[in-house]
């Protein structure tokens, strides 16, 4: 991506020019230096809250992401914004973070919220800013619960554009793909979000979903019967992409239709647009006991999310980015489920693609997506 | 400097009529405030809770929120339909009502606001949406299109109305080159508003039940029932409580218009029914569940029925001249238009979309206490902002409000 | 003012137009334009295959690692025990090993122990006609028959994959899933089921 025009709303609360007092020499992106709270506590309300500020945009450090942001000139645009800005949540970050003075962390865990809640969109942001956000939130919840976890913003990688391939007939039904789906990507345990949903269709009757059952709870494979797996196709031309207001949700170059958390509003036009049922909407906070989070996490993927916010199956990015294949894939005891890259031809998926007879579901939508099916 | 001073005045002076009323009026508005103030409660819980305190969930993910939102919008498109004759057609028969009506559309259209942002599950981050801080995805997303046309039309509703009442205030004339571009802009932007609202719902290719080409013109048609009806009903209200005069063959020519539309209304109507029924296919399913229900589930079923059974009486009653001349039956007959128009482009329109999914299952909605409560706080807070809006316009129409230099 | 009204009308609906993006009808004409000059990519699921040991197998020009098969077979060699002929192994008083499996695959006129097993040679599994084939490459027993699914294996879409997605491919091979003696699948409980979903649907 390219660095050369402004992309992303950026925020200037104040900044001053003259060099602050060394404080926040340590160049750390997301840790806490430690020498603002001692600094800061016998300060006056307005000293304090100009020092917060400070404390939040980080003078001295290394030219992150939030450098960037911040590094504007107050103009009358910069002004609206920072009125905007503390319209939403200026009093309530300030206030926590004057009351808190006592500790170190709590000042910096207001200081990570703050920057968090007042970043771009990470579709539009720099590998530094991805990567000072991945910084960030790793902080976070490591303040948060003591606990570390790993977070990755790896991009996509050139030559690479993941498909996958279902075989309908060697699907049982076990539902095992369900299960590593959910313990994968930290969905929210309370409301039992699933992003896969295995159809029981009967057989005779074609591919009527009507009939089908996505919620059975007897022995399978069941007489009679056959298993079709559904969850996001990732489509090449998505409809939930165009219709997002605030292109909170886009297709990554590798096919992957990701959504940024912290960038959605949560209108969900993108679930009354999906075709597939392929979305999910957070209808409250969503809760993972802390044994169960996996803590080998990505931005875009299996992040915590938070109440309010769309999310989707991802092809488990934080694994197919790294060479994996996705938890469904790989917890599949049939091997009816089969991944990897259509721009290699040598692929296994693209064999499928050459020699099988494979289709997809509501093609007649010009979705075009990169989910096929097929039989033995 | 002196337009400031007139400002302030008229500020004042707005602020003294709409605290100073009759006893009805103070009750009427204690009412409204205390309905919000419910509403606001019930908002409060849904913020801490998330939108899992409403009826919504996956299966059926835009409810009662989303449907006022696309019934109020016609209403505020509605107001077109009194601009257009008095300013651009020049009848004057309508300038009183104009006013009103413009009133209407304000209300309306801050009402349409607040649903959508009562029906957003991050409102904090409601600023990624504006344009220029945030990332406005335009013109791809309809809804950027509908977020800037609603806004549109709200600015020009408020300044033509203003416009005139400041230039009244201070026992001017006001100027017609200044106002009428911008009500000949507002004839076409609602309409703009209502085909936009429209094409939100029958862009989306995975909804058979919205993606047809016939949503638009009818949302057209059904608000130019809807909102003259309401304008009516207000307009019989203020006439019997206020000292405003509105003439007895403006209200009939408004009478006219709901007719006429209510008329096309039930044509298309018509058309529609024969399409999904005459040949069923599979995208019929939701115009089945809707109007006989699917697999035992027929939770809209008394709704629909109602509502097409009193959209026809009224259609009917309003063609007939010498029903529609009696005010009586023709408030009757308004009042049961809007009713039935409600229910038919709110969740009869919305609701339906979602049933059945996309894989054909069937998950009912039903909306919990708390949705309700936060949208009839909405509908007070539109009722109190017309209230506000109508008294001071009314205060300086009948010369009770003055500048005094 | 006319001319301008109309240029902007122009502009606005030329700005609208959104379909033209798009290079490709459709997302197979992609593929195939975008993999003519494939070159290969960075991400390798090597890591992944190193707990694993693999053998590399060539059929057909398709070429990929399965697991090795003898190491996981808990008696291999097999002569370490079976030093005589079966019927004097089953008089003498030694321990019994394998004495439960029941051949339940294919029927008694197509099958039976010594169809794969070589009485004479119990180390190697042996072909319909005689040949010896090794246990790591036992497919090559099973594809005698299962031509099809054989076909299949080696292009991909039978079987599972393992490791990842990325280069090297690994893939498991048929008696990793079917076990050789019983190979069908059995019928079991769904790992889960979603009692929200029904209340949803009450």
């Amino acid at each position: 991506m390219s660095n050369n025009n402004k992309k992303w709303f950026s925020l200037n609360l104040g900044r001053k020019d003259k060099e602050s007092s060394g404080s926040c020499g340590c160049g750390k992106t997301s840790g806490g230096c430690g020498s603002h709270a001692s600094e800061t506590t016998e300060m006056t309300d307005e000293a304090f809250a100009e020092a917060a500020i400070n404390a939040s945009i980080g003078e001295e450090r290394v030219k992150d992401g939030f450098e960037q942001v911040f590094d504007v000139k107050m103009d009358r645009r910069s002004a609206f914004k920072k009125l905007t800005a503390s319209l939403l949540i200026g009093a309530g970050a300030v206030s926590t973070s004057c009351s808190m003075i006592s500790g170190d962390e709590s000042k910096e865990k207001a200081q990570i919220d703050w920057e968090e809640q007042f970043k771009g969109n990470y579709k539009l942001m720099t590998d530094e800013e991805k990567q000072a956000t991945v910084d960030r939130l790793m902080r976070s919840y490591e303040l948060r619960t003591g606990k570390n976890i790993s977070m990755s913003s790896k991009n996509a990688e050139d030559d690479v554009l993941f498909g996958y391939a279902f075989n309908i007939s060697k699907c049982q039904g076990y539902m095992d793909c369900v299960n590593a789906c959910v313990e994968e990507n930290n969905q929210d345990r309370d409301s039992q979000m699933q992003y896969i949903r295995i159809h029981e269709m009967k057989d005779g009757k074609g591919f009527n979903f009507n009939e089908a059952d996505d919620n059975y709870y007897h022995e399978v494979p069941a007489e009679g019967h056959f298993y079709m797996g559904t969850q996001c196709f990732h489509c090449d031309n998505p409809p939930c992409v165009e219709v997002c207001p605030v292109q909170a949700t886009w297709r990554e170059a590798d096919g992957l239709v990701v959504v940024d958390y912290d960038w959605c509003v949560g209108c969900r036009y993108c679930m009354a647009a999906c075709p597939y049922d392929g979305r999910r909407f957070n209808w409250s906070k969503p809760e993972v006991p802390e044994a169960e989070v996996n803590h080998n996490q990505h931005y875009l993927g299996n992040r915590l999310r938070k109440k309010g916010v769309m999310e989707k199956c991802t092809f488990c990015v934080q694994r197919s980015r790294a060479g994996k294949n996705p938890a469904c894939v790989e917890a599949c005891p049939t091997g009816a489920r089969i991944f990897g890259n259509l721009l290699d031809p040598k692929s296994t998926i693209r064999w499928v693609l050459e020699n099988k007879k494979v289709f997809r579901l509501k093609e007649d939508l010009g979705t075009e997506p990169k989910f096929w099916y097929f039989m033995d | 400097m002196r337009r400031f001073k007139v400002l302030k005045s008229l500020i004042r002076d707005s602020l003294d009529t709409i605290t100073h009323g009759s006893r009805k009026y103070h009750l009427w508005m204690a009412a409204l405030t205390f309905i919000m103030l419910v509403g606001m409660y019930c908002y409060s819980i849904q913020l801490d809770q998330g939108l899992s305190v409403t009826g919504m969930t996956d299966k059926v993910s835009w409810g009662l929120y989303i449907s006022n939102f696309t019934f109020l919008v016609g209403v505020a498109a509605a107001a077109v339909m009194l601009v257009m004759p008095t300013y651009v057609l020049k009848d004057i028969d309508f300038k009183q009502a104009v006013l009103i009506g413009e009133g209407v559309a304000v209300a309306a259209l801050i009402m349409c606001l607040a649903f959508v942002i009562a029906d957003m599950g991050g409102p904090s981050v409601l600023w990624h949406m504006i344009p220029g801080i945030g990332v406005f995805n335009f013109p791809n997303s309809m809804l950027t299109w509908d977020v800037l046309v609603l806004n549109g039309y709200l600015f020009l509703n408020i300044t033509i109305p203003f416009y005139i009442l400041f230039r009244h205030y201070q026992g001017k004339k006001s100027k017609k080159s200044v106002y009428v571009p911008g009500a000949f802009i507002s004839v076409f932007w609602a309409v703009a508003i209502h085909l936009v609202t429209a094409f939100l719902y029958q862009g989306l290719q995975a909804r058979p039940f919205w993606n047809n080409a016939l949503l638009g013109p009818r949302f057209l048609a059904s608000a130019f029932a809807a909102g003259p009806a309401l304008i009516i009903l207000v307009l019989a209200i203020i006439r019997s409580y206020t000292t405003f005069k509105i003439e007895d063959k403006t209200i009939k020519k408004i009478a006219m218009v709901v007719t006429v539309a209510a008329q096309i209304n039930l044509i298309m109507l018509i058309s529609e029914l024969f399409k999904e029924f005459y040949a069923p296919t599979h995208h019929s399913e939701s115009a089945y569940y809707l109007f006989f229900g699917l697999d035992g589930k027929n939770a809209l079923l008394p709704w629909i029925w109602t509502a097409i059974s009193l959209n026809v009486l009224a259609t009917v009653i309003l063609t007939f001249h010498k029903l529609r001349n009696n005010f009586k039956v023709l408030f009757f007959a308004c009042f049961i238009l809007f009713i039935a128009i409600w229910i038919e482009k709110g969740f009869g329109l919305i609701v339906p979309g979602f049933i059945p999914g996309p894989y054909g299952k069937i998950a009912e909605y039903t909306p919990t206490g708390i949705e309700i409560g936060v949208t009839l706080g909405i509908w007070a807070l539109g009722a109190f902002v017309f209230t506000i809006l109508a008294k001071t316009a009314i205060g300086i129409e009948i010369g009770k409000l003055r500048y005094k230099k | 003012m006319r001319k301008i009204v109309c240029g902007f009308v122009f502009l606005i609906v030329f700005y609208s137009c959104k379909h033209g993006e798009g290079e490709y009808h459709g997302v197979i004409e992609k593929i195939e334009a975008e993999s003519e000059n494939y070159h290969g990519t960075s991400i390798s699921s090597e890591q992944y295959l190193e707990d694993i040991k693999t053998i590399e197998i060539s059929e057909d020009g398709h070429t990929f690692l399965i697991p090795d098969r003898k190491g996981q077979i808990k008696s291999y060699a097999c002569t370490e025990c079976h030093t005589q002929p079966l019927a004097k192994m089953q008089s003498k008083d030694v321990k019994k090993a394998h004495w439960d499996i029941k051949l339940n695959h294919a029927n008694e006129n197509t099958m039976n122990c010594v169809t794969c097993h070589n009485p004479d040679n119990m180390d190697n599994l042996k072909s319909l006609t005689g040949n010896d084939i090794d246990f790591n490459n036992s497919y090559n027993l099973c594809n005698q028959c299962h031509t099809k699914q054989f076909e299949d294996w080696k292009g991909g879409a039978h079987g599972k994959r393992i490791g990842g997605w990325a280069p090297p491919r690994a893939s498991l091979t048929c008696v990793n899933c079917h076990n050789p003696h019983k190979p069908h699948f059995e019928t079991r409980w769904p790992v889960r089921y979603n009692t929200q979903t029904v209340k949803e649907r009450d």
